[in-house]
């Protein structure tokens, strides 16, 4: 199997797992207990069905979409993930092409293994950085200075990692950062050899926008959930958001919002978008999946901020549907780092391409033209 | 297995494995993307539950009605589907007598093997063309004046394929028409040597109707998927529908409108029927299920359209459940392409006897003596 046999989802997760070492693999794929979550992101998207309209002359169709005053060509985007050099030597560099190609938005992540310098002089189109609120204060200016100066479009705080999810996967694995040889993970990483080659061979591993502040994640082999549990500030509050929103002085999102209540205080504080997402099903089991949650988002807040549907995708028809019901664009992790994984920045613009693709096909199918078209009368719920 | 022992859609669809090369048995039965609308149009009639009435004194009931402005013996009928030759060498043809000899429609599709003339030739019985508008215009011109000239009943216009669906066992299988062997689908032509026999020595495949206009499809080795893209106009209008209903001057449907507010528009350029169907699955994926949406749209049309329901109809309980829900028959494309290849003629025949008898004692079952008694009433959806 190679990059040219995967067209669709399913088929570059089997070439990921094919190419890397177990533990890291099912850190991407793994979610939090028993993945309960996981899974109702993606089948929520089945219990709503597309209802077309015919005979609309649909010869050309336009993806393109505005978030963060931002003009993007397609309605989705790369949302930030970290350590992304563990999947591919080239890591954010990769997918930061890659989302340049297709003039969409690239999220950075903190956890980022490439600084949001390189980035800045890699890319020119519009790009996220992702933010966690960490206990010491000086970090968390810093990385906000650096993110300003390299002319970072938006800033998206995530908020529902205040502690580490039970990734039980990574607990059975042994999975850390940077990768720890022990007994049971040595056979896969062995079995792997090109794997070993490039990441011992590609440059160092680092976290370069926390390096100068922290140990953990640099030299020190730690686990995901022990870097949140131990570094990130579970005191933060709607105070702490708030005086980030201002202190960035531009477009700012909260990652992580799942309930009304919150979306309203989002738009008190001065966001100007939110990203309804449980974190890809990584954080609390039980959460309920982003498109079920949607409409009642939107019908709240809707008009005063941009709403992401994030967590779950797989298909055009699922942003389809997402859009339908008023999101102003999807986004999403495993998206493109199956891809990632499995061939590096080819592997990721293949993926985009394919969404693409079908996003085009499936709005032609639709009979609409462009993204605006789309609204909760192409969509009938199922009978419960 | 042979034919005798083929009770339902699953015997059927087993057999036809055993006889077809795999990229053309997984063309049959395939959908788009992750086949969830494959899968939904029929899982979506178990959503509801017939409701008997006992002691009716039914007797023989009828099954006939009324479609195209033609008698028909059963409400169900066999869709358009293209290239049956692929399926077995007698293709279109063997369809057509096998709907002649039990008095239903045989719809011929515009990328059909065999030729209109040809089949007017050997059938008198009730004949539907399915129309595709393509770019070329003089082609669907063509296949008009063609099809009156055959004496064909009715028409039908496709209107979900402006696009192919992402057919995605065909990229693995590596499915063209006509057939090219890669090395992957050598095998299973190999293993098929009866296949391979009637095909190379019957026949020349070609796409009848449409060869002297396009070389497309005919002698380069092309997948549907291409053909669709590069014939077919995605620019199609509710103008252009409306050129071919008043062209066609006769009983006229839609095929493939899942909308309530297309269903009026369909009344209103003169249509005397809609097809709601989203082409068995094999386009817009997460597309409803045309048994999910059809009472809403008989409400929208009351008795101004006649409305067949096509997609995913695997029983004879699936028909009447359709017909109460609204529907004014049931038509069915894999159901009888898998009857086909596995016995031709013959095994469409098997087919149709099997629905013949299922909705026959069904509607006994019921306490039904004639279709129009089969009203919402006797449909119960679960909450």
């Amino acid at each position: 199997m190679n990059l040219k046999d995967c067209h669709n989802y399913s088929d570059f997760r089997k070439l990921a797992k094919k190419k890397l070492p177990s533990p890291i693999f099912h850190y991407i794929d793994g979610a939090a207990d028993d993945e309960i979550t996981y899974q109702r992101n993606t089948s929520a998207f089945d219990d709503v069905d597309l209802v077309p309209n015919v005979l609309r002359g649909v010869e050309n169709v336009d993806l393109s979409t505005t978030i963060f005053g931002k003009k993007l060509d397609l309605p989705f985007y790369l949302a930030p993930t970290a350590l992304q050099k563990l999947f591919h030597y080239d890591g954010e560099r990769a997918v930061g092409k890659a989302a340049q190609k297709f003039n969409t938005m690239f999220g950075v992540s903190a956890l980022a293994t490439v600084s949001v310098e390189e980035i800045a002089s890699l890319i020119d189109t519009p790009k996220m950085f992702q933010f966690y609120f960490h206990k010491d204060r000086g970090l968390n200016d810093a990385v906000m200075e650096r993110v300003k100066a390299a002319k970072f479009d938006v800033m998206a705080l995530t908020v529902d990692t205040i502690t580490g999810g039970n990734r039980e996967r990574d607990l059975r694995t042994g999975f850390t950062s940077p990768p720890k040889l022990t007994l049971s993970s040595l056979f896969s990483f062995a079995t792997k050899p090109m794997w070993g080659i490039n990441y011992l061979t590609r440059g160092k591993f680092e976290l370069p926008h926390l390096q100068d502040h922290v140990g953990e994640g640099t030299s020190t082999a730690t686990s995901v959930g022990n870097y949140f549990s131990t570094m990130l500030d579970q005191s933060m509050n709607w105070k702490d958001a708030e005086n980030l929103c201002s202190k960035w002085g531009g477009h700012f999102a909260l990652k992580g919002i799942m309930s009304v209540d919150d979306a309203k205080r989002a738009v008190d504080i001065g966001c100007t978008g939110i990203m309804v997402s449980n974190h890809g099903g990584r954080q609390l089991d039980g959460s309920r999946a982003p498109f079920d949650q949607l409409a009642e988002i939107v019908d709240a807040v809707g008009d005063k901020l941009d709403v992401i549907c994030e967590g779950g995708i797989h298909r055009g028809t699922h942003m389809l549907k997402a859009l339908s019901l008023g999101a102003k664009a999807c986004s999403g992790g495993r998206l493109y780092l199956y891809a990632l994984a499995a061939a590096g920045q080819a592997g990721v613009e293949r993926a985009v391409n394919q969404y693409r693709l079908e996003l085009e096909r499936d709005m032609k199918l639709m009979g609409c033209n462009k993204i605006s078209e789309l609204n909760r009368n192409n969509l009938r719920f199922r009978r419960t | 297995m042979n034919l005798k022992d083929c009770h339902n859609f699953e015997d059927f669809r087993k057999l036809a494995k055993k006889k077809l090369p795999s990229p053309i048995f997984h063309y049959i039965d395939g959908g788009s993307d992750d086949e969830t609308t494959l899968r939904r149009n029929t899982e979506s009639f178990s959503d509801c539950d017939l409701v008997p009435n006992i002691l009716a004194s039914v007797g023989k009931p009828d099954l006939s009605t009324t479609l195209f402005g033609k008698k028909i013996e059963m409400p169900i009928f066999l869709s358009p589907a293209a290239m049956q030759r692929l399926y077995h060498h007698e293709g279109d043809l063997a369809s057509a007598r096998a709907a002649e000899k039990f008095g239903i429609f045989y719809s011929m599709s515009s990328v059909g093997n065999d030729t209109i003339e040809e089949v007017s030739e050997i059938s008198k019985g009730p004949k539907l063309f399915q129309l595709y508008v393509h770019k070329d215009r003089s082609i669907s011109d063509d296949l008009i004046d063609r099809s009156r000239n055959s004496g064909f009943d009715a028409m039908c216009l496709t209107v979900d394929t402006l696009v192919a669906g992402n057919r995605e066992k065909d990229h693995r299988t590596g499915f063209t028409t006509p057939p090219k062997l890669t090395l992957q689908s050598l095998m299973s032509f190999a293993m098929r040597p009866q296949w391979v026999f009637n095909y190379l020595t019957t026949k020349k495949f070609e796409l009848a109707n449409i060869k002297n206009k396009t070389d497309k499809g005919t002698n380069i080795a092309q997948s549907v998927i291409d053909y669709i893209n590069e014939q077919y106009d995605p620019a199609m209008s509710w103008k252009d529908a409306e050129y071919c209903v008043k062209k066609w001057n006769g009983p006229f449907a839609l095929k493939g409108v899942m909308s309530v507010e297309d269903a009026k528009k369909a009344i209103d350029i003169g249509c005397t029927a809609i097809i709601i169907s989203n082409h068995g699955g094999r386009q817009l994926d997460g597309s409803r299920s045309p048994f999910d949406q059809i009472q809403a749209i008989r409400e929208a049309v009351g008795d101004k359209l006649e409305i067949i329901l096509d997609g995913g109809v695997r029983r004879g309980t699936h028909v009447l459940k359709a017909i109460a829900a609204g529907a004014t028959a049931c038509s069915f494309g894999k159901m009888f392409l898998f009857s086909l290849a596995a016995g031709g003629q013959q095994g469409v025949e098997h087919l149709l006897q099997n629905m013949h008898d299922e909705i026959n004692r069904n509607m006994v079952l019921m306490g039904c003596k004639n279709l129009k008694e089969l009203n919402s009433s006797k449909l119960i959806y679960r909450k």
